[in-house]
């Protein structure tokens, strides 16, 4: 099958692919948000040291909650049990992060960033100064490394997509 | 066929296909965005008109509502913004003439809300949408407020602007079915 025109001027009307970079370069730079996110959250204390800690942070998810069970889930199940939740946002963001930069296991990644995202605007939404639009665009935009499959671009998927892999882990890609 | 990500048509039978009913429609008439594309663009839409009413109720788009702004973004007891070089541009240029400002921005941001809801022009709007949301990280940038938050509009905007985000579920569409591309595909 031959290769479709990319803007030669020889096919004036045919519809020419898009560039895929763009979405590559969001999708990386979405990556390196969740890496630097960590800096607030390191353990073993997850401390932000100048910064607001991510402690700081659930308590004023309890203090200014939108949603009252969301707001008593905070502080009857993830505070009494602090250290275990903070590992697993810890490596939660830390997966998302680097998937998303790499182009690793992408559509995973995207999903699990996506959830993050919905979970940050959920929580934040009430806190002042919080501007809820950015966790709209957030998710937004791991939906769409969802459905454009970003990882066909500038991605380890793409040199894993030409490996026999289990059927499981193609659709991670 | 390399896969499309950003277009959804498949190019396969029509490149060479000269009695495809393309070839009757004017030159770029054919290109399209894709549907994630579109409702990115839909959203930033919203995202801008729902601010833009907000900003307006606010009296934001004034000269006191302007000059009172950009005080804030970088007073200690604001958001400390800390790029001196952007705050002396504003200050020296934008400050003196805050109430033309105020206007401009009120009809400028609204336009390109519209545009890129409806998809209308939407190459246009999108390049406008970005410049203002550059200028916003810039005067936000090393401060309080989170600053990614305009990084991610940024992108958002180039994306719909690279990728012809109007001509699925859009104005543009049409526009470009009947006339072919903007020149310079600057507009549509």
């Amino acid at each position: 099958m031959k290769e479709p025109d990319i803007g030669s001027g020889s096919t004036d009307t045919v519809t020419r692919v898009q560039p895929q970079w763009p979405i590559a370069v969001a999708r990386m730079l979405i990556g390196l948000l969740w890496l630097g996110s960590l800096r607030w959250k390191l353990p073993p204390d997850f401390d932000g040291g100048s910064e607001r800690s991510l402690r700081s942070w659930l308590d004023l998810e309890i203090e200014h909650a939108a949603f009252g069970p969301y707001g008593r889930l905070i502080e009857s199940v993830v505070v009494p049990n602090f250290a275990l939740f903070a590992w697993l946002l810890f490596l939660a963001e830390l997966f998302a992060g680097l998937s998303l930069l790499l182009g690793l296991f992408t559509r995973a990644g995207s999903v699990l960033g996506m959830a993050m995202s919905i979970n940050l605007g959920i929580g934040l939404v009430a806190v002042p100064g919080e501007w809820p639009w950015s966790y709209v665009m957030l998710a937004m935009w791991h939906g769409l490394f969802l459905v454009l499959a970003a990882g066909t671009s500038i991605s380890i998927d793409n040199q894993l997509r030409r490996r026999a892999l289990p059927r499981p882990l193609r659709h991670l890609l | 066929m390399k896969r499309t990500l950003l277009s959804e048509t498949d190019t396969s039978s029509s490149e060479t296909d000269t009695s495809s009913p393309l070839a009757s429609l004017p030159r770029g008439a054919a290109r399209q965005g894709s549907f994630g594309l579109a409702a990115l663009r839909v959203t930033l839409g919203i995202l801008v008109l729902a601010t833009w009413a907000d900003n307006l109720s606010k009296d934001l788009y004034t000269a006191d509502g302007l000059t009172g702004l950009i005080n804030w973004l970088f007073s200690p007891d604001g958001n400390s913004s800390s790029l001196s070089a952007y705050q002396s541009l504003l200050e020296s240029v934008v400050v003196p003439n805050a109430g033309l400002f105020g206007v401009l921005q009120l009809i400028i941001e609204f336009a390109f809300g519209v545009g890129l809801l409806l998809g209308l022009c939407t190459r246009l709007c999108s390049l406008l949408a970005a410049g203002f949301f550059v200028s916003l990280f810039l005067g936000y940038y090393g401060g309080h407020e989170w600053i990614w938050t305009y990084v991610l509009l940024t992108v958002s905007a180039i994306a719909v602007y690279l990728g012809y985000g109007g001509r699925t579920l859009g104005l543009d569409h049409y526009l470009a079915k009947a006339r072919g591309d903007s020149p310079g595909s600057l507009i549509w």
